[in-house]
């Protein structure tokens, strides 16, 4: 059996994605009050706002609570000598596996959001695709970017 | 050669082509928007307008020199600022020679330089858009004898020395001209054929409402569309045919050497060592009478040059030619493997996912239809047979460190990749495939600048897994 990744991402990723979620459901709500005030004033059909309200919590609950504790718990990497092995997705599962020889590069990227958290996310480079992982921690994302670039330069073999 | 050198005047003069080519749709826009009469003033402007284009392309041509110093290509060239680019020969992937029917004129070739890394519209390399064929001779010699640090064996660009791989039969260009484009104009043949038949099959007494004459309107449009679909595959045949004729794949060095062309010459170089995968394509035309096409991914390459990505090794044959002739080149790749289809329980998911693409289309048929738009339910019936092809197509083989996909989107592809060329490779699970013990799997090799690759969906879990744990470096 290929062992499933075990580490998990920041626990304060739960939060960034929060806020981010709640900056979503805001603009949802902007959009929400503005079918609801004309529907007031010109009479539209009454189902119309308990639908807009519904729609409107509904995106709040997945895009605030439900999606980003799915996301998290799901969220699993592990750096292996010779690999990084990537698994994520809320519904669909996706496993990846990165050999470390065909790692080109490695750069780490902060946000506002990220950095106030004291987070970064870290995005592994093959030549041909690129596999993020969403937000470490400070420490441990300079951590993994220097440890896979040694690995990685290691491991040199032409493409 | 350590002087600095110009091209052939005759550069000048193509880059004039080239300049008026990328301006002719702003200039044809401003031409016809701009006023409605066309007076002298236009008349002259737009010369005016020619002759400065032909000013720059000669001072372009002017400024342009070449050189080769200290093993490197050396290029300075610029209008206005002055560009200089040297290329060390180590970084010369291929030199790549066409001869458009100016150059064939004047005996002379353009050369364009493949390096490894360039990216960004093929900014990367250098073109030498029109220079003797000596010259071209000199450089390549240069380049041969500067790569293997030893005389070369020198070859001339008019007969490159090495084993012919393959070289195309007249049977077999035709074959690829007519059948590359093929299937709508047999698709229109048959709507026209349909059409035809209202003698024998009563369409009139069937929808009484339509009237005679619009049964009439409809067979001529059918029969208008046919004649201009034909016409145009007919226009692409002969394309293809000046394209591909004198086809020949060589084996020099440790290149694939490919030539073709009738008018236009062209010859592309593909270093073995940089190959990424073998891509072996079926159109259903083709596949019918058993024909495919085999392609090779390179890296490198210039962004801008698709062509140098994807490069077609043989455009048409026989399928089972194919390992026979490029199994000795390319090493350790297995081109007829046997593959493993996919479980029973994942046909229902082939055909469902066909479903899922052709209800957007049968809703629209639908709303802008009304009744005539149920005949879109036949797209149901249709997908069906389709999906179930698409299910018996797909499969995989793994081979000690090879790994081939194979799957059907409109054509069938089979993919072959070794293990140290993927770049990465994913397996997806979805909650439905869960309960059904299917995953997806996913293989990306590079392909030029960019990726590409082969895609199984709905294989077996336990084949899905076998897959994964093969391509896993740290095997438990």
């Amino acid at each position: 059996m290929v062992l499933e990744p075990q580490t998990k991402i920041s626990e304060r990723a739960l939060t960034v994605w929060r806020v981010t979620g709640a900056i979503a459901f805001l603009i949802v709500l902007l959009v929400g009050g503005g079918i609801i005030v004309p529907a007031v004033i010109f009479d539209w059909p009454i189902w119309i706002i308990p639908a807009v309200v519904a729609i409107c919590l509904l995106h709040g609950y997945m895009a605030i609570w439900f999606v980003p504790k799915l996301r998290w718990k799901r969220w699993r990497y592990e750096v292996r000598d010779q690999e990084v092995e990537l698994q994520h997705g809320v519904f669909i599962v996706k496993r990846t596996l990165v050999p470390m020889i065909r790692v080109q590069h490695v750069d780490t990227k902060q946000g506002p959001l990220l950095r106030k958290y004291g987070l970064a996310s870290v995005a592994v480079s093959t030549a041909a695709t690129v596999h993020e992982i969403p937000a470490l921690e400070i420490e441990e994302a300079e951590q993994l970017r220097v440890f896979i670039s040694r690995l990685a330069r290691v491991a040199e073999e032409d493409v | 050669m350590s002087e600095p050198k110009r091209m052939h005047p005759i550069a000048a003069v193509l880059n004039t082509v080239r300049q008026i080519k990328d301006m002719i749709v702003p200039f044809g826009v401003f031409v016809i928007f701009g006023s409605n009469n066309f007076d002298l003033g236009y008349l002259v402007g737009a010369l005016g307008v020619a002759i400065l284009f032909l000013v720059a392309g000669v001072i372009s041509w002017y400024r342009f020199t070449y050189r080769i110093e200290e093993g490197e290509l050396r290029i300075e060239y610029g209008l206005f600022v002055k560009h200089k680019r040297y290329i060390p020969f180590e970084r010369i992937q291929s030199l790549d020679y066409s001869e458009g029917i100016l150059q064939r004129i004047f005996g002379l070739v353009k050369v364009t330089v493949e390096t490894a890394g360039s990216t960004g519209g093929g900014k990367g390399d250098a073109e030498l858009v029109a220079i003797t064929k000596k010259e071209a001779g000199v450089i390549q010699e240069m380049l041969v004898r500067a790569k293997s640090q030893k005389t070369a064996d020198a070859e001339s660009l008019e007969e490159t020395n090495g084993s012919v791989i393959y070289r195309m039969t007249g049977k077999e260009l035709v074959l690829l001209a007519t059948t590359s484009g093929g299937m709508g104009v047999i698709l229109s043949a048959v709507f026209a054929f349909a059409f035809q038949l209202d003698e024998v099959i009563p369409y009139k007494k069937i929808f009484k409402d339509v009237s005679e004459y619009a049964a009439k309107g409809m067979a001529f449009i059918a029969l208008a569309v046919f004649i201009v679909l034909f016409l145009a595959w007919a226009a692409s045949v002969v394309a293809t045919l000046v394209k591909y004729a004198n086809y020949k794949v060589k084996k020099v060095g440790e290149d694939l050497v490919i030539t073709r062309g009738l008018l236009e010459k062209r010859q592309f170089t593909i270093p073995l060592n940089r190959i990424q995968a073998v891509r072996i394509v079926e159109n259903p035309l083709r596949q019918i009478f058993g024909l495919a096409s085999a392609s090779v991914h390179s890296a490198g390459g210039s962004a801008g040059n698709v062509e140098s990505w994807k490069v077609l090794v043989l455009p048409v044959i026989k399928k089972d030619k194919i390992p026979a002739l490029l199994e000795p080149y390319l090493e350790g790749y297995q081109l007829a493997p046997a593959l493993k289809g996919l479980p029973r329980q994942s046909l229902r998911r082939y055909i469902f996912r066909g479903w899922i693409m052709a209800a957007p289309l049968v809703i629209l048929a639908l709303v802008f239809f009304k009744e005539w738009g149920l005949l879109s339910f036949l797209l149901f019936a249709i997908s069906a047979p389709w999906s179930w092809l698409s299910f018996k197509d797909a499969g995989f083989c793994l081979e000690d460190d090879s790994l081939t996909l194979r799957a059907r989107g409109f054509s069938r592809q089979t993919v072959m990749m070794k293990k140290k060329k993927v770049q990465s490779l994913t397996l997806v699970e979805s909650p439905f495939q869960k309960k059904k013990e299917l995953s997806t799997i996913t293989a990306a090799v590079k392909s030029g600048a960019g990726a590409s690759g082969g895609k199984v969906m709905d294989m077996d879990k336990d084949d899905a897994q076998s897959v994964y744990h093969w391509f896993s470096r740290e095997e438990s």
